[in-house]
């Protein structure tokens, strides 16, 4: 069945559309009508092939599949026009093309090449082609903060470093960018546009089949400013993923159809909206994030057109849709068709879930659509899966003891302060998670500890750094998760990060990355800063940074705060807190290392803060 | 050309005025950072104020330089100069 789309009055008959065309997003070039339409995006159903579920042995393998049928990828623009679509089968056409191209620039096997991932059809074709030129690609983020030039362009730097990469492209958009951060790094052969690719000349070889064993891609972990991680990921891995994804997580089948707005550079954007719908050959509609973020309501609305039954979201975005769409713009929509919600990539809050559902309840959204999941891109994406169609549950555990004991304990009397978690659901097949003590120790159901996860979906490592790799990976090659939580008749329920990232409107912050920041001021000193997440009863979280600082005028520190947080500001995009303290007054561990949770502490007796005002961080430790 | 420019900036102020604090004077070198404290929910619903009120687009990848009221006048005439 092919779905019916009103492109909001255009009429369809005799638009001559140029299908896959570059999404051409130049400056002087903005004017939506003069841009061509696409006519109708690529079918829900596909009756030509037999759905297959990811027993694939390679992504190259579930592609040449996928093309044989007439299911694809779609992209609409701000307007929820319909501005390009890519069939898998011209997918795989483009990307061959391209990576003949690629070949011609002479790369070796498993050589990286850097993508700059907007939510675009070449950088899906560029991503295939890197594949079937036996190269690694990995995704690197587009800018978002206001005035971020300088410090996107170090983090760009920063990756190209990392990753080793041979080959840099973006668009014409981040094109700049990319050339200023490739200027002087070591080993870069190639940069350009995809145009600029495409004058290339290209090599007349038949690409040769990867192997299970071989790098798919590399996921570089998000936020960090310095020493970037990038996780690498072989086509095993990644296959027993998808598989768990699309078989035991999604339980995909034929009528389903996803609709995204999250980012290419993200292991839910990519590996959990690309990859999984195409290795079972689903169709995808695409929303830029930045469109979505500017109107939550173009995703709900592409969702109830295109009849979409797989739609996933951070809480943040469901947050945002409650937050910023309209009471009478729910008449419009029909939510009915959307079977399974996926939550993930932070701590879910039952209120976000409940509040979102309420909202969207006269739409027909249904509630058992909810499917919260846990995972992190150092194993591949998922780990656990809800059942599907159950909708969300939860458990109310006593705040005190959680905090005291580390138990999870079942509220009993009313009038106690608790949390609520999620719960998670269990382990995808060929997986297993467990909950340790801080000796490493297993420990029971209800028990609170850190997250260890094992399984055939976990990186090898992360590239070029064997230090993190060693830190991450445990013996047995049980990967430790940095999450706290517990484990409760086989489900997972997780409780907060450690406190050595902080979560800000539903991006990851690494606190180290902050203080490095603030050291690099002349006026602070190596670990003489401490940053820390604190969060209100609103569970709204404020980045504090304490400085031990010498400086007495008070022009000299004024000055030196407002730095602090327009630095704070161009590299993660949040308002931040500064505290100027005296010398000393940063606890210390034995080790002379600042302990972050002892500073945490302090700030809040010096600010006075009570109970009423912060919400429990039962992640602390 | 100035008028056109004043007007934008006008406009600019009015969208402005209802994130900042109402002590904030806002003239066209303040800073969108420091001074207003926009932050990136903030700026969401700036872009698409922006956007509805000037009837563009703007592009993510140009934010990156901008920093003040002034900057940013600036770029939504550049950009509806372009358009036209």
């Amino acid at each position: 069945m092919t779905s019916t789309i009103n492109l909001e009055g255009k009429t369809l008959s005799s638009t001559i559309t140029k299908l896959n065309a570059p999404l051409t997003q130049a400056f002087d070039s903005q004017l939506s009508s003069e841009l061509p339409l696409a006519a109708a995006p690529t079918p829900t159903t596909c009756n030509i092939q037999a759905q297959r579920l990811a027993d694939f042995n390679t992504l190259t393998d579930a592609l040449e599949y996928a093309a044989s049928g007439s299911t694809g990828f779609n992209f609409y623009d701000a307007k929820g026009n319909l501005r390009s679509v890519l069939p898998y089968r011209a997918l795989r056409q483009n990307a061959l093309i391209s990576a003949r191209r690629l070949a011609g620039l002479g790369l070796a096997r498993g050589d990286r090449v850097a993508l700059i991932a907007d939510t675009t059809p070449e950088f899906v074709e560029l991503f295939f082609a890197c594949r079937y030129a036996g190269l690694v690609p990995f995704a690197m983020p587009v800018p978002v903060n206001l005035g971020s030039h300088v410090v996107y362009v170090q983090q760009l730097r920063g990756i190209l470093e990392g990753s080793k990469a041979s080959v840099a492209l973006a668009n014409v958009d981040y094109i700049n960018f990319l050339r200023e951060a490739a200027e002087g790094v070591q080993g870069l052969q190639w940069v350009g546009t995809p145009e600029e690719l495409g004058n290339l000349p290209a090599l007349d070889v038949t690409p040769q089949p990867n192997h299970p064993d071989e790098i798919a891609y590399l996921q570089f972990t998000s936020g960090s400013t310095r020493a970037p991680r990038g996780v690498i990921i072989t086509e095993r891995a990644l296959m027993s993923n998808l598989q768990g994804i699309v078989r035991s997580g999604l339980e995909i089948r034929p009528g389903d159809r996803c609709a995204s707005w999250l980012p290419f550079y993200h292991d839910m954007g990519l590996v959990g909206m690309v990859m999984a719908p195409m290795v079972a050959q689903v169709s995808v509609d695409y929303l830029a994030t930045r469109d979505f973020a500017i109107r939550p309501l173009q995703w709900l609305k592409l969702i109830s057109r295109n009849r979409s039954t797989v739609a996933f979201s951070q809480p943040f975005g469901l947050k945002l849709c409650t937050l910023r769409v309209r009471d009478s713009d729910l008449e419009d929509l029909d939510l009915s068709c959307w079977r399974a919600a996926g939550v993930g990539a932070e701590m879910i809050r039952p209120d976000t879930l409940r509040n979102f559902a309420e909202k969207f309840a006269p739409a027909g959204f249904d509630a058992r659509a909810f499917l919260p999941c846990y995972g992190l891109a150092e194993s591949t994406l998922a780990v656990t899966f809800s059942k599907v169609g159950e909708g969300f549950k939860s458990l109310q555990i006593d705040a005190g003891m959680l905090v005291d004991r580390k138990m999870a304990v079942r509220l009993q009397a009313e009038g106690r302060k608790y949390n609520e978690f999620v719960n998670c659901g269990r382990a995808l097949p060929g997986h297993t998670v467990k909950v340790v003590d801080d000796a490493g120790q297993e420990v029971s159901d209800l028990k609170l500890g850190s997250v260890l996860v094992n399984g055939s979906s976990i990186m090898t490592g992360y590239f070029n750094n064997p230090e993190d790799t060693r830190k991450t990976l445990r013996p047995g090659h049980w990967l430790d998760t940095g999450d706290l939580g517990f484990l409760f008749e086989g489900d997972l329920y997780v409780t907060g990060r450690r406190i050595d990232v902080i979560i800000v409107n539903g991006r990851n912050i690494r606190a180290q990355d902050i203080e490095e920041l603030a050291e690099q001021q002349p006026e602070v000193r190596t670990r003489e800063a401490s940053a820390f997440g604190i969060t209100d009863a609103n569970d709204a979280t404020t980045i504090v940074l304490v400085i031990e600082c010498r400086l007495t005028s008070v022009t000299d520190r004024q000055s030196l705060t407002s730095r602090l947080q327009r630095l704070v500001y161009m590299a993660f995009g949040v308002n931040c807190l500064v505290e100027l303290v005296p010398p000393h007054t940063l606890p210390r561990t034995s080790s002379g290392k600042l302990s972050r949770f002892a500073a945490r502490q302090g700030f809040i007796q010096r600010t006075n803060l009570t109970d009423h005002q912060l919400s429990v961080e039962s992640g602390d430790k | 050309m100035t008028t056109d420019y004043n007007n934008i900036l006008s406009r600019l102020c009015f969208h402005l005025k209802q994130l900042a604090s109402p002590d904030v004077v806002i003239v066209p070198e303040t800073d969108l950072i420091n001074e207003l404290a926009i932050d990136s929910v903030k700026l969401l619903s700036l872009v698409m104020e922006i956007e509805d009120e000037f009837d563009i687009s703007v592009p993510l990848n140009v934010l990156a330089d901008v920093q003040t009221v002034h900057d940013l006048a600036n770029l939504i005439q550049h950009i509806k100069s372009t358009k036209q």
